[in-house]
């Protein structure tokens, strides 16, 4: 996970964010949280591709796939053992 | 109907953003591309939105600004920029990504963001401004035409405040781009030594100057843009010199008015000849001040130009480092700015202190 929040600083541009200083149940989109917006889902959605090599078939399972740094990893890893 | 300059601003290779007097701390340099002293943004941006900003739309913001808290205005009538080049930077991002990745998985932030008015169009955004938004892209008369519709506009009374502006920046990309046609000289230059040089080509600039205009005079204001023309691809320097004359007939003035004449002068012999020409026809005896041997060369630079203009109206002295030929008079009431791009797009300005 330490990687994956590596690389949604560097395809957000998180500026003055530490990977560490991000929960890995930390909610990415609201404004408790992250606060990202619409802009920066559709980067998350070119990160997947990108990084990971996925599509999100279902944008409907967007809102869940993107809830936080964890939800992100357990859709990378068991789509990618589904590819496997 | 007069139209005043009620708030000014400026980021630039110069220390031009942190107010006091003009020019306190002269930058100078020994290269060929100058780049912009860059504020802290963040006094006029949030952390997250600055992320998304790409340095032209930073100096932008930030010039806007400026501005607007000289005039004590919070929200303008309408909002008009010039710009030759544009979002170049995230333009450069976005096709660099385009033919990288064989036109697949491209980011919408670059894309968003590369356009044009991308610039007024924050601007409008960060101030909550649902009025008139427009951005000229005219080449060398981008910023002048910006002026053009802003003066129009406040003629015909549809504005009050209308918050104008000229901007573009250089990058590695368009840089190397712009050096192979040669209008870069070969080996840097100094600073105060560029307008004397005895080569061709000058040296890269970049910045954005802000004006806020309007039919009502403020508290601080010092001047009104009095007049403004441009010409295009005059055939030779008579055409220029009987246009300037045209002009100031137009502003009901004569050369004998003018107390300062401020050129573009920019170090290329070629280009710089012709307001040689100028000088030896109509000001003679002038005092002659220049700019872009402290802002560089850019198709918008005549924006930096009319903002030291009024900064010298506003103190009543040219600084020394912006001195070219003679000695101004002690009080400075009319200046006139004349600048030509790319010996294409030649422009005049006329500021009066009020």
């Amino acid at each position: 996970m330490a990687d994956l929040k590596a690389q949604i600083i560097e395809q957000l541009n998180l500026q003055e964010v530490a990977p560490e200083s991000i929960g890995n149940d930390q909610s990415l989109f609201s404004k408790e949280g992250l606060g990202l917006d619409s802009i920066d889902a559709l980067e998350l959605i070119v990160l997947l591709q990108q990084h990971y090599n996925l599509r999100i078939a279902n944008p409907e399972q967007g809102p869940q796939i993107f809830q936080s740094v964890r939800t992100m990893a357990t859709y990378i890893t068991a789509n990618q053992t589904v590819q496997a | 109907m007069n139209i005043y300059i009620n708030g000014t601003g400026c980021i630039s290779p110069q220390e031009t953003a942190q107010g006091g007097p003009l020019l306190a701390t002269l930058r100078e340099y020994d290269q060929v591309r100058l780049t912009n002293v860059d504020p802290d943004y963040k006094q006029w941006v949030d952390v997250k939105q600055i992320r998304r900003m790409s340095r032209v739309v930073k100096m932008g913001v930030g010039a806007a600004n400026l501005s607007l808290e000289e005039a004590g205005i919070t929200q303008p009538d309408a909002i008009i920029t010039g710009t030759a080049y544009g979002c170049l930077d995230d333009t450069g991002v976005f096709l660099s990504k385009m033919v990288n990745q064989q036109e697949e998985m491209l980011t919408p932030t670059a894309f968003i963001q590369s356009t044009h008015n991308t610039v007024a169009g924050q601007i409008a955004l960060l101030l909550g401004c649902n009025g008139y938004n427009n951005t000229f892209v005219h080449r060398g008369f981008s910023f002048e035409n910006s002026l053009l519709d802003a003066i129009m506009i406040l003629k015909e009374g549809s504005a009050k405040h209308i918050l104008a502006g000229g901007l573009d920046e250089i990058t590695n990309h368009s840089h190397q781009l712009l050096t192979r046609f040669g209008i870069y000289k070969k080996t840097p230059v100094k600073t105060m030594e560029l307008l004397n040089s005895p080569t061709r080509g000058t040296i890269a600039g970049e910045g954005a100057s802000f004006f806020l205009l309007s039919p009502e005079i403020s508290p601080g204001t010092v001047a009104t843009l009095t007049g403004l023309s441009t010409l295009y691809k005059p055939l030779w320097e008579g055409e220029v010199i009987g246009h300037i004359m045209k002009f100031l007939e137009d502003n009901n003035c004569t050369p004998a008015d003018i107390d300062l004449i401020v050129t573009g002068r920019n170090g290329d012999i070629d280009q710089d000849e012709i307001y040689e020409e100028v000088a030896a026809a109509l000001f003679p005896d002038h005092a002659e001040a220049c700019f872009k041997h402290l802002c560089g060369e850019y198709p918008t630079a005549a924006a930096f130009g009319m903002w030291m203009a009024n900064a010298v109206i506003a103190e009543q002295q040219v600084p020394e480092a912006a001195v070219f030929y003679g000695k101004a008079p002690e009080k400075i009431k009319k200046v006139l700015l004349y600048n030509h791009h790319q010996g294409t797009h030649h422009s005049l300005i006329l500021l009066s202190a009020c």
